[in-house]
């Protein structure tokens, strides 16, 4: 089954319009001037001229080129006093101490492993920040270090929380808790890490027997639901089990409501909606009164539709 | 594309997904589900014939996809003696950094060139070629450049170069040629003198200028202007790629880059279609490091020639479609002045 679709249509004066808005150079002033003036709703380019740095300083998202003030990402201007700065559409994530993330281990380096956490710099995950096999307070030993890849190797996906800040800016993660470690038995859905929000819990499940980490640098991990007794108790802690590759047994009816809950986040996260777990839930109930397929989701139409009887709804 | 690491657990997943008794996909796909395509032809206005195509774009806010685009050049080449005066035809794959953010520029480079000899491979052979590359027989002939750069690569890069070059190569137009010669008027220098250009078109008379009497034709003039022309001759045969990804006992169609990672062989069919009922296999290659059997291979190779049946009769209609689309954007154009 393949099928074609066309590009959308750019209006035809599309090139036209932009360029008489960069060549009207007093317009971006004018609105700095303006107290009141929309300057927020204005969208800029990187490269763009802002205004003279004679009369403003420069902030974030800004540099100083020839006397003049230059957006340096594409973004909102914003101003206090004499101070312009502009605020990004799209950035990476902000990481802030306590945060819950997931991550990817890039690096397994002396001691430490590097983890992509979609930040601007890697994050380490230290030996001495991970639970060791055989008891939870426990000195780590030189054994330890030169088995690290029985515990996380390269590729391998984490949920962590963000310990503290190195001195060049790096976070730093710790997976010492029940609730942290390896991830299985499930996939991965990458969003703009704006769209997710700090809520009472990051750990959603939904009735359709599926888990959600909805991980504050947008790496959100859809996976079968493990039962809450199981994830209990230090003494509770397996090694084995923790640190396993293995996935437990999905049958098609997890696997499909887990692809389904996935294709819900793409469509929200399209159309820039902020993920909570009402809205995930309403979604899916949405999806399943409609008794559609899991493919039908990838329709243009059907994403619509969905999230128009979301949206309206709250 | 492979090196994209992905953990054994979320591999091990895909593999069971699709192994299954009831084979199931990340997205829900069944497996020989394509993503969405988006395509255009015409796209580069300096080439002689472009194509824009995208498989997986997201329909909402237009991100992500496969991003291929591929235009085509015809250059005038002058023949050595004895060279071979068909015209020549050469591929290239350029792939953007941006394309792959987790490879070294040296793995980048390696990889554009393994993508450049399979399509050159394929394009540039012989059974392909078309036969309207001749400008002067023995002179002077087209040199048809197809380059192709990938734009962005979210997995099933062949089949998306396939379809793009084949596009491109759909709306490439051929210059109409004509020949010059040279001859001495009757008169000789003083009657050129007087006005005449010394310059004739299509006479069979034979050219004083001519000393080699092989062909009396010494140059060529474009009677149209550079955008019109004839077509490539034989440009339904442009082949079609399908990649089957191999997870025994199934196979599927169109693996994002995910899935790319987790299969462990992945099986190259390159199919041409002089009509759509005889196709004939142009190239195949398997590509990792996994392993399969020959009876095995005949029933792929059955399967593949199926699947690239729809995909060319699907392909067929949409460049049609984009042909009619833009002959009434041009017909607007000069309405509307």
């Amino acid at each position: 089954m393949i099928s074609f679709t066309s590009f959308p249509t750019q209006p035809e004066d599309a090139y036209r319009t932009v360029r008489r808005y960069n060549d009207d150079e007093d317009d971006a002033m004018m609105d700095l001037d303006d107290e009141n003036g929309p300057s927020s709703s204005k969208l800029t380019c990187p490269g763009e001229t802002l205004t003279s740095s004679h009369d403003y300083m420069r902030g974030h998202g800004t540099y100083v080129d020839n006397d003049e003030v230059i957006a340096s990402v594409t973004g909102t201007i914003e101003r206090v006093n004499r101070l312009v700065t502009v605020r990004p559409v799209n950035s990476r994530y902000n990481p802030e101490i306590g945060d819950l993330v997931v991550g990817r281990i890039a690096e397994v380096q002396p001691r430490r492993w590097k983890v992509d956490a979609n930040s601007r710099q890697d994050a380490i995950l230290m030996l001495s920040s991970v639970n060791l096999p055989g008891g939870v307070q426990r000195r780590k030993l030189e054994s330890d270090e030169l088995q690290m890849r029985t515990f996380f190797e390269e590729g391998d996906l984490l949920v962590a929380e963000v310990q503290a800040f190195f001195a060049d800016g790096a976070m730093s993660l710790h997976t010492r808790s029940l609730k942290y470690g390896k991830l299985r038995n499930g996939q991965l859905v990458i969003v703009p890490p704006v769209l997710v929000r700090r809520l009472k819990s990051h750990f959603l499940t939904l009735p359709c027997n599926v888990d959600i980490i909805l991980a504050l640098n947008g790496y959100i991990w859809v996976s079968k639901h493990i039962k809450q007794i199981e994830q209990e108790g230090e003494l509770g802690f397996d090694a084995e089990a923790v640190y396993s590759n293995q996935n437990d047994r999905i049958d098609s009816s997890t696997r499909s409501a887990i692809a389904r809950v996935a294709n819900i986040i793409q469509i929200l996260a399209s159309h820039f909606i902020p993920l909570t777990d009402t809205l995930l839930l309403e979604a899916y109930e949405w999806t399943m009164e409609q008794d559609s397929d899991v493919k039908t989701l990838l329709q243009e139409d059907y994403g619509d539709a969905l999230v128009a009887a979301v949206v309206s709804k709250e | 594309m492979a090196s994209s690491h992905i953990s054994k657990a979320e591999s091990s997943y895909i593999q069971a997904g699709l192994t299954s008794k009831d084979p199931q996909r990340l997205d829900g796909r069944n497996l020989g589900d394509y993503r969405a395509v988006a395509l255009e032809t015409g796209v580069a206005p300096l080439a002689n014939g472009s194509a824009k195509l995208n498989i997986g774009r997201n329909p909402h806010n237009g991100s992500g996809g496969t991003e291929v685009v591929a235009a085509t050049k015809l250059e005038v080449e002058t023949l050595e003696e004895g060279a071979v005066d068909k015209g020549r035809v050469v591929c290239t794959v350029t792939c953007s950094p941006a394309a792959y953010p987790h490879l070294s520029p040296n793995a980048v480079e390696d990889l554009q060139y393994d993508l450049t000899t399979v399509i050159n491979q394929t394009l540039a052979h012989p059974s392909l070629h078309p036969g309207n590359l001749r400008i002067i027989p023995g002179r002077k002939s087209w040199l048809l450049n197809v380059d192709l750069v990938v734009l962005a690569d979210a997995g099933n890069i062949y089949d998306a170069l396939f379809m793009a070059a084949r596009a491109a190569l759909w709306d490439t137009k051929v210059p109409r040629t004509r020949f010059v010669q040279f001859k001495a008027r009757k008169g000789g220098v003083d009657n050129v003198g007087k006005g005449g250009d010394g310059m004739d078109v299509h006479q069979d008379v034979t050219s004083g200028f001519d000393t080699r009497g092989a062909h009396s034709a010494a140059d060529f003039e474009l009677p149209d202007y550079w955008d019109e022309g004839e077509v490539l001759d034989g440009r339904d045969r442009w082949p079609i790629c399908i990649t089957l990804n191999l997870v025994p006992p199934n196979h599927f169609l169109d693996a994002t880059t995910s899935e790319e990672s987790a299969v462990p062989l992945k099986l190259l069919l390159v199919f041409s279609f002089a009509s759509i009922e005889v196709p004939t296999i142009q190239a195949m290659r398997f590509i990792g490091t996994g392993e399969t059997s020959s009876p095995e291979l005949r029933q792929l190779i059955k399967e593949g020639q199926r699947y690239a049946a729809d995909t060319f009769k699907a392909l067929q209609s949409k460049l049609k479609a984009e042909d009619v689309r833009r002959n009434q954007k041009t017909r607007e154009l000069f309405a509307s002045r």
